[in-house]
């Protein structure tokens, strides 16, 4: 009887590969397919979105919207009258812009000192005192207002809101965690998403469309460019480079704003803004309007 | 953002503990492999032809291994696209020799020749619980033949 247990060789059923390079390559390898899933799912979305009509987004601005603008019903006179104006001025350029009928834009004055505008779902657009008080004239106004109307127009809070949810949704549903809460908290964001969420090449077709609308209603689109040169003035301490901002550089779009052919023409006047309008400031802010106009008018 | 760095956190622990620990066993399993390497083991039902009658006893070892939380992160990717789940198998491999390591001692103890009609079971615990650490219990169990001259 002459029996033994061999030793067996090493490594038979242990693979000596180190467990860092499978993870490595997995996670890589996931993640990349990720990713690609999410965009062409965002990409989807943003296209899907332009068969909602405006009804329907109307009522999902009621909706999910609004704490963030108070609708005036606590306003004083002053900024009714204010708002009356705007809204006047936005509805002209909504003729001039060619907007659908079904459009509605509802213009909000925000007492507040942002130098900032914005479109949001449902046709709401949003100015903020501050930037109101640094505009120099009505033209330079109109171009605030047109550019947020052509958001409107192109839909770009609608696809923003519709990426932003379809990306949340499907982080949260893949990923595991978190639950229902975060996407009712996504849901609740909304507005938020829209007001920062729009492409450069979104920003530029806004521009594009309207010094086409300033074309139209006041013959010529000078002015324009103010309103970028206030924006750059305001943003000068930390100007993030081209390729990481979501918004075209303002020299690009100063430049943009002189190319174009309605700022090519020789006679042209602006026209003030109602003077009345803003009393309620400071007179310092009048001879800050003054300063400005001075500089940067040709 | 919070989930992130748990998740990363618990994944580092794993793995440098998880890492160290199998280490650790490995040098240890070999070991004592080669100082049990006298006594037999044979998974045939019968012993040998030829044996003088010895006295035959149920002798067997189990062991039981947490899986770390790398592993299981690892081993849950590896789910998605499938293919060999290899941080497992450095476990099961770990429990499987642990286990008949164990046998053996307790055979050694007795003074046994031999073990004959080994057999592995395998077990996972708190399978089909979701999010709980998984673990693995191998049970290895055996004859052992123990010459009757040590009885007399």
């Amino acid at each position: 009887m002459d029996y033994e247990n061999r030793t067996i060789p090493e490594g038979i059923n242990v693979s000596h590969e180190h467990p860092l390079k499978e993870f490595a390559i997995l996670s890589i390898g996931l993640g990349v397919a990720t990713i690609a899933f999410i965009a062409a799912l965002s990409l989807a979305a943003g296209w899907l979105v332009h068969f909602i009509p405006f009804e329907k987004e109307l009522q999902l601005a009621d909706s999910a919207l609004f704490s963030i603008v108070d609708d005036g019903t606590e306003a004083d006179e002053d900024e009714q009258r204010v708002q009356l104006y705007l809204q006047e001025l936005a509805d002209k350029l909504a003729i001039a812009q060619n907007l659908p009928e079904e459009m509605i834009i509802t213009v909000h004055y925000q007492d507040s000192d942002t130098i900032n505008a914005f479109a949001t779902l449902g046709g709401h657009i949003v100015i903020f005192r501050g930037l109101l008080e640094k505009l120099p004239h009505e033209n330079a106004l109109a171009m605030v207002m047109a550019h947020e109307i052509a958001h409107i127009k192109h839909r770009d809070p609608l696809v923003a809101a519709g990426r932003g949810i379809t990306v949340g949704l499907a982080l949260t549903t893949l990923a595991g965690f978190g639950d229902s809460a975060l996407s009712q908290q996504l849901l609740g964001q909304v507005g938020l998403v829209t007001s920062m969420g729009f492409s450069r090449e979104q920003e530029r077709d806004a521009d594009q469309a309207a010094l086409a609308t300033l074309g139209r209603h006041y013959g010529h689109s000078h002015g324009a460019e103010v309103l970028f040169e206030i924006l750059a003035a305001d943003h000068n301490e930390f100007a993030p480079p081209a390729l990481l901002s979501t918004h075209p550089v303002s020299e690009d779009r100063i430049a943009a704003v002189k190319r174009y052919p309605a700022s090519q023409s020789e006679n042209f006047e602006f026209i003030d803004l109602p003077t009345d309008l803003l009393k309620t400031k400071a007179a310092d802010t009048d001879q800050q309007r003054a300063d400005l106009s001075e500089d940067t008018l040709p | 953002m919070a989930d992130l760095i748990v998740l990363a956190t618990l994944m580092t622990l794993g793995y440098v503990f998880g890492r160290i620990a199998e280490k650790r066993h490995f040098k240890s399993i070999i070991q004592r492999e080669q100082d049990y390497q006298d006594l037999l083991t044979f998974s045939e039902r019968l012993p040998p032809p030829g044996m003088t009658a010895m006295q035959a006893e149920l002798v067997g070892g189990s062991v039981v291994i947490s899986v770390d939380y790398f592993k299981r992160v690892v081993a849950g990717l590896r789910s998605i696209v499938g293919g060999r789940i290899k941080t497992y198998e450095t476990l099961l491999e770990r429990a499987r020799r642990e286990a008949i390591l164990r046998m053996k001692e307790s055979a050694s103890e007795k003074g046994a020749q031999m073990i004959i009609n080994v057999k592995l079971e395998t077990a996972s615990i708190s399978k089909g619980r979701k999010q709980q650490i998984g673990s693995v219990e191998v049970y290895a169990y055996g004859t052992a033949l123990i010459p009757s001259t040590q009885h007399d």
